[in-house]
């Protein structure tokens, strides 16, 4: 009697450390599938270019997810490789890059690339080649979901393998247009836009489309060269029409020299942008001119949560510098990746069929990540928490508001 | 309107600064040295490296930092010239092996992260980044509805005074001389006993630190240091002033950089910021037209 109950218990014992392992993979059979392999995912992103002052932290914050998710024994046992392509911030390379990375590499998913201007080139191809792609920074219009949008073929088709984990420009501008019209009732602003960038040129539209809503008389559109030696003579005409806000939309650090330029020549009212102000190297170089200078990020680095907390100490202790909204993005592509693949049952024997596997994961993402709580719209965009902050005047941010999603 | 004259002028002296080294060059060698903008950006570099980084003072750090872009002159003229004068490849050819070299120091600063090979030389990779507040006073008058900072205006006499010593130099010195006449005539020069390679090194050097002494300036007044502030803000206009100053001229380079300055905002303040860049080039190309020697290009031993 004591031996079959012995029997029993060594049974059931069993039966639930295989259920157990079950739940946890998704699959006693995946789990097989996966021990002691490798899930390979790629990453464009603007190392250097333009998209340089962004792309570094997107890689350093997805790095150290990696680091992290391997360290504790990968996915489901399979460890991640992860290959980072530098697009120089330039779209052809950016396409050229991702070619190689799913047609020669043979990536499962990518992540990137930096720039809107580089997505439009690359995320078609992504789609044409049904490989999932996720991008961490990029937030034009017509990122998603629909991909194959042009001006000449306005098609309106959703992509089915492009997802994005960056805060659209057509949701972070209004809210912080909205947020700080509430606050301080402007009526009137000139809007500064980089005419020759897709990020740029996006963001002014969203402003002009925006200001009106809040009672804001837009003075004046002063669109200018990104090559321009010196921004100077735009400020001036910006800052002569004494403005309540001046909209500031580009890359860089040009948002800085504007705001160091319309400082020195007197302006007083306020600066407000997009998500080309959302790093600490543009709040660094605008100082204390950019004191008060408003955004609306994806990301704060002083939200309180463990998700954000554990993630801020382990950047940290790996880079010995604060992280930024771009490397928060880059950590949580990551682990959105790794959590779709450990769910998704891959074979790692069709490599096309694994990634449409990914890509339906994906669609069911539900984790914690330095963003916050994260899931993705039905359209493959980020539902998450809006951050409305304020460069500090001293290189870094601090909380204005916070707004929940609808 | 007052504003926008003194912004001109701000402008025109900084592109002004920019082609006076370049042009030196072309009116030497006959050669476009393309590696310029690049030296232009890594004197800046390098200079706001030492003081942030390295500690140093500004005064020190700007003596090192034009030192290493007169350095730079030395690897432009054995790395990228000697080697095909020697070979006697065609000027296109030393064009060509110059956009190397500006690659290379590119590449080299945007690769400078603190983890990398080059931290000693740059850390912030592609950023653009500002020297600290107060490193160099810069105070800002307001007179009347003007606005006046120091680093832009102290741009205006330094070019202006560099114009002046360099025609002295060229027109009253030895030095000056034996540039002239490898200018003139590099064989001829050789068999009259002039060393026609420690010329041109000479007009290297000379133009490169000329070059990196402009890039600091740029640094300071804009507040603006990065990888590509050579490459993508002054290369191009630089080229075109020359151009409009006449090939080789320095008085043309000066002229020619406040006159694009000036036609570039005067665009922008009547038609519009959009038409600010292709008026100003339309109205190059015009000039060029009607007078293709540029304003001050004459026979090449004038030109210098």
């Amino acid at each position: 009697m004591k031996r079959m109950r012995f029997v029993c218990w060594v049974a059931a014992t069993l039966v639930i450390a295989a259920c157990g392992s079950s739940g946890n993979t998704g699959g006693g059979n995946s789990a097989n599938a996966y021990a002691g392999k490798t899930i390979k995912f790629g990453a464009i992103l603007s190392i250097t270019g333009a998209g340089g002052v962004y792309g570094p932290q997107s890689r350093d914050g997805a790095m150290l997810a990696v680091k992290q998710i391997n360290a504790s024994g990968g996915i489901n046992g399979a460890m991640i490789d992860l290959e980072v392509q530098d697009d120089a911030s330039l779209a052809a390379t950016s396409a050229q890059k991702a070619q190689t990375l799913i047609q020669s590499s043979l990536d499962l998913a990518l992540l990137g690339p930096t720039l809107s201007n580089s997505g439009v080139a690359v995320h078609p191809l992504a789609e044409s080649l049904k490989t999932p792609i996720l991008a961490v920074s990029t937030t034009g219009i017509h990122i998603v979901p629909d991909c194959n949008w042009t001006a000449a073929n306005p098609t309106t088709t959703p992509c089915k393998y492009v997802f994005r984990d960056s805060l659209g420009e057509q949701t972070a501008i209004p809210d912080n247009i909205k947020s700080y019209a509430a606050d301080a009732h402007p009526s009137t602003g000139v809007l500064l836009v980089a005419q020759d960038d897709k990020f740029s040129s996006d963001g002014g539209k969203i402003v002009q489309d925006t200001v009106g809503q809040y009672n804001i008389q837009l003075l004046k559109t002063i669109p200018f060269s990104k090559a321009a030696a010196d921004l100077t003579p735009y400020v001036t005409e910006a800052v002569q029409l004494h403005p309540d806000v001046i909209f500031i939309t580009s890359l860089g650090g040009i948002p800085a020299k504007i705001m160091t330029g319309a400082r020195n020549l007197g302006f007083q009212g306020q600066f407000l942008g997009g998500n080309g102000f959302n790093t600490a190297t543009v709040s660094k170089q605008a100082g204390a001119a950019g004191k008060g200078a408003r955004s609306a990020s994806a990301w704060y680095i002083g939200n309180t949560f463990a998700s954000n907390q554990d993630f801020v100490t382990a950047y940290k202790s790996e880079y010995s510098k604060d992280p930024d909204q771009f490397a928060a993005q880059g950590y949580a592509g990551i682990k959105i990746l790794a959590d779709a693949a450990k769910r998704a049952n891959l074979t790692f024997t069709d490599l096309a069929g694994d990634r449409d596997k990914l890509r339906a994961a994906m669609e069911t993402v539900n984790i914690q990540t330095p963003l916050g709580p994260f899931q993705f719209t039905s359209t493959h965009d980020v539902k998450q928490t809006v951050w409305i902050i304020e460069m500090d005047g001293a290189g870094g941010f601090k909380l204005d508001h916070q707004i929940q999603p609808s | 309107m007052d504003q926008q004259i003194v912004n001109a002028i701000f402008i025109g002296s900084i592109y002004a600064l920019f082609a006076v080294g370049y042009t030196l060059v072309f009116g030497i060698l006959d050669i476009l040295n393309l590696a310029h903008s690049a030296v232009f950006m890594l004197g800046a570099a390098l200079t706001y490296s030492l003081v942030v980084n390295h500690g140093q003072p500004f005064a020190v750090a700007c003596i090192l930092g034009i030192a290493a872009s007169a350095f730079m002159g030395l690897v432009i003229e054995y790395v990228c010239l000697r080697p095909l004068r020697r070979r006697q490849a065609p000027p296109i050819a030393a064009l060509i092996s110059t956009i190397g070299l500006a690659l290379v120091i590119v590449a080299a600063i945007e690769q400078g992260t603190a983890s990398s090979i080059f931290s000693w030389l740059w850390v912030d990779g592609a950023n653009s980044v500002a020297f600290p507040a107060g490193t160099v006073p810069n105070p800002i008058w307001h007179i009347g509805d003007l606005t006046l900072e120091a680093s832009k205006v102290a741009i205006i006499p330094i070019t202006i005074a560099l114009m002046l010593v360099l025609g002295y130099v060229m027109r009253y010195t030895q030095v000056g001389r034996g540039l002239r006449a490898v200018a003139e005539n590099p064989r001829a020069a050789r068999l009259m006993g002039l060393d026609v390679d420690r010329m041109i090194s000479l007009t290297l050097v000379i133009s490169s630190a000329l070059g990196g002494l402009a890039g600091i300036m740029f640094g300071v007044a804009l507040g603006d240091i990065s990888p590509y502030i050579g490459r993508d803000n002054v290369e191009v206009r630089g080229l075109a002033v020359i151009v409009l100053g006449g090939m080789g001229s320095i008085p043309g380079a000066v002229i020619g950089g406040y006159l694009l300055g000036v036609v570039e905002v005067l665009t922008l303040v009547t038609l519009g910021s959009g038409a600010s860049g292709g008026v100003a080039f339309a109205a190059l190309f015009l000039l060029l037209v009607l007078r293709p020697q540029g304003l001050f290009g004459t026979r090449l031993r004038e030109r210098i």
